[in-house]
């Protein structure tokens, strides 16, 4: 009976032990096309590049394109680096993480790919902006943007005959007119840290420089002069929201704001599926954060969402190159904006979703500015710190432990910063 | 005889308790099952809202989550990891929690081995991740064989740390009276103790068969971009930063749990009826 | 005779041994050697790094994070590993007891250990935010109006709960399978002298399971000390930081950020740590065993 048992468990490993073979191989069908792989850090559009893998292989019949959407791109890529088993393109966001990628050597400069010429400027500068040291080339081609500001309820608005504030005085007064009718102006998901970044770097872009980190850096500033006027508005903020904030995650927060428990909800446009999943019917408009006391001082803030860099390694960057060609086709990007509700990086006349209905006047004019997250190095954590100062709301204990731990964190990057300086002068 | 028949009662007093504790997982596993059934317009923040039953009871989410994970392809991936990984855990640790079980009091060599590999417990897993990640590639390992092989190793700590717990309750002598008739250590192991261990091969069974079946790192680390899927990374599809679909989530999860459950309900049976009752005197 | 048979057995254990050591060292003992290493440099994870020498060790002993974060978690496991052992004995005796539906009952309390954690988050979250609140208000306790998750005081509670309701399922089972190596005939010969309840339980059955006892302490502290998954699904380190395990630091901001350098520096005191706490513990508990 137990020998038995044993001989069936023997067995069985051994099928199984046979089958992993068999599944093994069978993987690897390569028919002398050149095979283009893409690494694409959002899940969230796999569906949309699943069409555009599927219909350029069956346009294409030199090029064999794979592109895969994994979840937690940033650690696959990461694990896959150290067992240099580099992808040909990575699709990855303009942020530190770039930054990082550009310091390795690892991503190929790629100044002489044609379509950069199609990219809006704007963009092409905040990723050189996102450089360490100034670096010798271009790495990047951005795809998508997205804006942080303000959505709100448009539907509400009308209604109630409430205007698009266009300064900070204006903003406290709507707020005050809303929480007047006995609505909640703003609601807020401050359980999850990343959230207390959005309305911070909206109202970063209007009150304090582009490079206030690269001015740190060089030791030029600090972040007790630069970030004071945002950390007390920030504070005024908060008297417009629940009384609870800490206690509700992203996701409440975007179910209470779809339901109409909220007038206003200080977040970014990325926001918008999520919100719309709950409310179809929601009418969604946005504008951006009037955190200056003059409107001229108002700056949209917007950011690389989506770029694609090619890799050092890559076998063969015609290839990738066509590959690239074909992501940028005009189509292909509208069809990317409008399922993903984002801004486009290239220049042309698409066709804007409706939500950014009230930031189209920035865009156009390109009046935007980087997210300030961007610079910050993400095991500083910023955005607990941010929480921690919204709950203890202590300006100055904020500030300074900010300045305190600037250096520690950016150790390595200062002294960078500070070896090119003293090599190239002070150029920059 | 009286104290046989006042056995046969049922415990009352432990029947309340254990109803009333029940209530502490009811409850969240109706949530599961009734978001699971929900689409995601009918999610609110009150607590009626959350607490209500769906407006149909419709397996439309389902169907979509098992299309979204490729779940019978995924379902393959996790079963044979699964069930591959438990039998060699309960083969090579029992062996290994047995040498080390039956020496350890008395050998310093094997007391510093068990020693060095229950330690092994504590080593978190992202100072390995980087170092693994690169090895496994080199030793040609970067797939599912690599995965289990893992699976062994992370899960020996603890699996031996429990056989040689137990060996403490199987008496020497067992093993003595099979020498008497002359068989080796080998075979003694074999047809004596291995068979009185079995409610110990149920709770290692469990024990492991869990840890892998709802692991996500190693998989992600060790199998990345070979474009095979394990569940629970398959799962992560639901969720980003930007937005995750619980509803899509619960039902998955919900269909992911299933098979656990079924292999722990075989499971509890063998720990339940364990031999050694009867074995140890 | 005697000799050959001893020599045999002798060979038998180091054939068994050597090999299955050989494996564990290959991949467990070397990988973490080579982490080791990286934590003396400044590494990111990926592309060039530099040799720092003991920099990130004397990082590591002025980070009020990493300070914090260690008090944090020994302070949860603690508490959780007293509650969970406490439950989930008596949770196994009933279970062991003579009850209708036995089947039923261990499945059940077995859930909350399947349940994955996006579904664990979710729904304590929910708990802790709505409805703990409006059941606090309704009959009139002040203290619990509020979310506990988002009181930076208490948030570690919440956090011990959902430890402790996971975990108590897999302790329970362990402490199941010790009762079954309780043999039938001790109780009958206790119930002749006497022993019934409580008495029966402190000296004839926790006696006879302290070994599995040993083992549910150790699992519990190990469980615990690396509390990660619970900590990423209800707080994500919040409020203000103050939920933020070590096992938390080391994987958010050695992987996913790029201090990989640094905190592998904190994994390996926090091994060191953790490895001793334990070593204490076992030989506390197998000095226990011996003197019973």
């Amino acid at each position: 009976m137990k020998g038995k048992r044993i001989k069936c468990l023997g067995l069985a490993l051994c099928c199984m032990a046979s089958s992993l073979f068999v599944c093994g191989c069978g993987a690897s069908a390569n028919d002398g096309k050149t095979e283009i792989e893409i690494v694409q850090y959002k899940p969230e559009a796999a569906n949309y590049f699943k069409t555009v893998e599927d219909e350029f292989n069956a346009t294409h019949d030199d090029i064999h394109l794979k592109i895969s959407s994994p979840n937690d791109a940033m650690t696959i890529l990461k694990t896959r680096f150290i067992r240099e088993d580099y992808p040909d393109i990575i699709g990855i966001g303009g942020d530190i993480n770039y930054s990082y990628f550009v310091d390795a050597e690892i991503l190929a400069d790629i100044s002489d790919y044609s379509g950069l010429q199609n990219i809006n400027q704007g963009y092409l500068d905040i990723d050189e902006a996102l450089e360490l040291v100034p670096t010798e080339g271009i790495f990047a081609v951005p795809y998508v943007a997205n804006a942080a500001g303000i959505l709100y309820n448009r539907d509400m608005f009308e209604e109630h005959g409430w205007q698009i504030p266009e300064n900070w005085e204006e903003l406290k007064a709507l707020c005050e007119n809303i929480k007047a009718e006995g609505i909640l102006p703003f609601y807020f998901g401050f359980k999850d840290t990343w959230t207390c970044l959005a309305p911070w770097n909206s109202m970063a872009v209007d009150l304090s420089p582009a490079d206030t980190t690269k001015q740190v850096n060089r030791g030029e500033t600090t972040f007790s002069k630069e970030y004071r006027e945002i950390s007390e508005k920030y504070l005024e903020l908060l008297n417009y929201g629940p009384d609870d904030p800490f206690a509700y995650g992203y996701n409440d927060a975007c179910t209470a704001f779809a339901r109409g428990e909220s007038a206003m909800y200080p977040i970014g446009s990325y926001a918008a599926p999520q919100i719309l999943s709950v409310n179809p019917d929601l009418n969604l408009d946005s504008f951006v954060m009037p955190a200056n006391d003059s409107k001229d001082g108002n700056t949209l803030n917007s950011g690389v969402d989506l770029q694609f860099c090619v890799m050092a390694e890559c076998k063969n960057k015609e290839a990738a190159y066509e590959v690239l060609d074909f992501l940028f086709a005009d189509e292909n990007i509208q069809k990317y904006i409008d399922a993903q509700t984002a801004i486009p990086c290239k220049e042309g006349d698409f066709q804007l979703p409706s939500i950014l209905d009230g930031m189209t006047e920035y865009i156009t004019s390109g009046n935007m500015k980087d997210y300030q997250d961007h610079y910050y190095p993400s095991e500083m954590a910023v955005d607990a710190q941010i929480q921690t100062f919204l709950l203890n709301k202590d300006v100055d204990a904020f500030l300074t432990k900010f300045d305190n731990d600037w250096p520690r964190y950016n150790r390595d990057i200062i002294r960078l910063v500070q070896e090119y300086e003293k090599q190239h002068g002070n150029a920059n | 005889m009286t104290k046989k028949n006042a056995n046969m009662h049922t415990n009352k007093v432990a029947m309340v308790l254990l109803i009333l504790g029940l209530s502490t997982i009811i409850f969240p596993l109706y949530l599961t099952i009734v978001i699971a059934f929900k689409q995601p317009s009918e999610m609110t923040n009150s607590i009626s809202g959350i607490l209500s039953l769906p407006q149909s009871w419709s397996l439309n989410n389902f169907r979509e989550a098992m299309e979204v994970t490729d779940f019978w392809h995924s379902l393959g991936n996790s079963l044979l990891i699964t069930l591959v990984a438990v039998g060699l855990s309960i083969i090579v640790h029992s062996l290994m929690g047995y040498a080390l079980g039956r020496n350890k009091a008395k050998n310093k060599f094997y007391s510093f081995v068990y020693l060095f590999i229950v330690s092994g417990m504590f080593v978190p897993f992202a100072i390995l991740m980087m170092p693994l990640a690169k090895q496994t590639a080199e030793m040609g390992l970067a797939n599912w064989f690599g995965v289990i092989i893992l699976y062994v190793v992370f899960y020996m700590p603890m699996n031996v740390l429990l056989y040689s717990g137990y060996l403490v309750n199987i008496p020497m002598a067992l093993e003595e009276a099979a020498k008497v008739d002359g068989a080796s250590t080998w075979r003694t192991y074999w047809k004596i103790i291995f068979p009185i261990m079995r409610p110990m091969h149920a709770t290692v069974a469990v024990l492991t068969a869990l840890a892998v079946w709802n692991d996500v790192m190693t998989p992600l680390v060790i199998m990345a971009g070979s474009g095979q899927n394990t569940l629970p990374l398959a799962q992560l599809n639901f969720q980003s930063q930007f937005g995750t679909n619980y509803n899509l989530a619960f039902a998955s999860y919900l269909l992911a749990l299933i098979p656990i459950l079924i292999f722990y309900i075989i499971c509890q049976k063998q720990i339940l009826n364990g031999v050694v009752n009867g074995a140890v005197k | 005779m005697k000799e050959v048979m001893k020599n045999e057995r002798k060979r038998t254990f180091l054939l068994i041994t050597i090999p299955i050591l050989a494996l564990f060292i290959c991949f467990n003992t070397i990988p973490l050697i080579r982490g080791v290493i990286y934590s003396f440099t400044n590494f990111k994870g990926f592309g060039k790094y530099n040799w720092v020498g003991f920099q990130n060790y004397l990082d590591l002993f002025t980070d009020g994070r990493v300070g914090k974060s260690y008090w944090f978690t020994f302070k949860l496991a603690i508490v959780s590993t007293v509650v969970t052992n406490v439950i989930s004995l008596i949770l196994a005796l009933g279970l062991n007891s003579r009850i209708r539906a036995k089947s039923f009952f261990r499945g059940a309390y077995f859930l909350p250990n399947i349940l994955g954690a996006l579904v664990v988050g979710y729904i304590f979250n929910y708990f802790f935010t709505y409805i703990l609140p409006a059941a606090a208000q309704m009959i009139g306790l002040k203290g619990l109006s509020t979310s506990i998750l988002s009181n930076p005081g208490v948030a570690w509670i919440g956090i011990m709960v959902v430890c402790a309701w996971q975990a108590i399922a897999m302790n329970t089972i362990i402490y199941i399978s010790g009762l079954q190596t309780v043999p039938e005939d001790v109780y009958e010969a206790g119930g002749l002298d006497g022993a019934t309840g409580w008495k029966q339980f402190r000296y004839l059955t926790f006696p006879l399971i302290i070994p599995f006892f040993s083992i549910n302490m150790v699992l519990c502290v190990k469980n615990f000390l690396m509390v990660f998954d619970q900590i990423m699904a209800l707080t994500k380190g919040g409020p203000a930081q103050s939920t933020e395990s070590i096992s938390y630091l080391i994987y958010n901001n050695g992987m996913s950020g790029g201090q990989f350098g640094f905190q592998s520096a904190n994994a390996v005191v926090f091994f060191i740590v953790i490895v001793i706490v334990s070593v204490a513990q076992m030989k506390f508990s197998s000095s226990k065993e011996e003197q019973l």
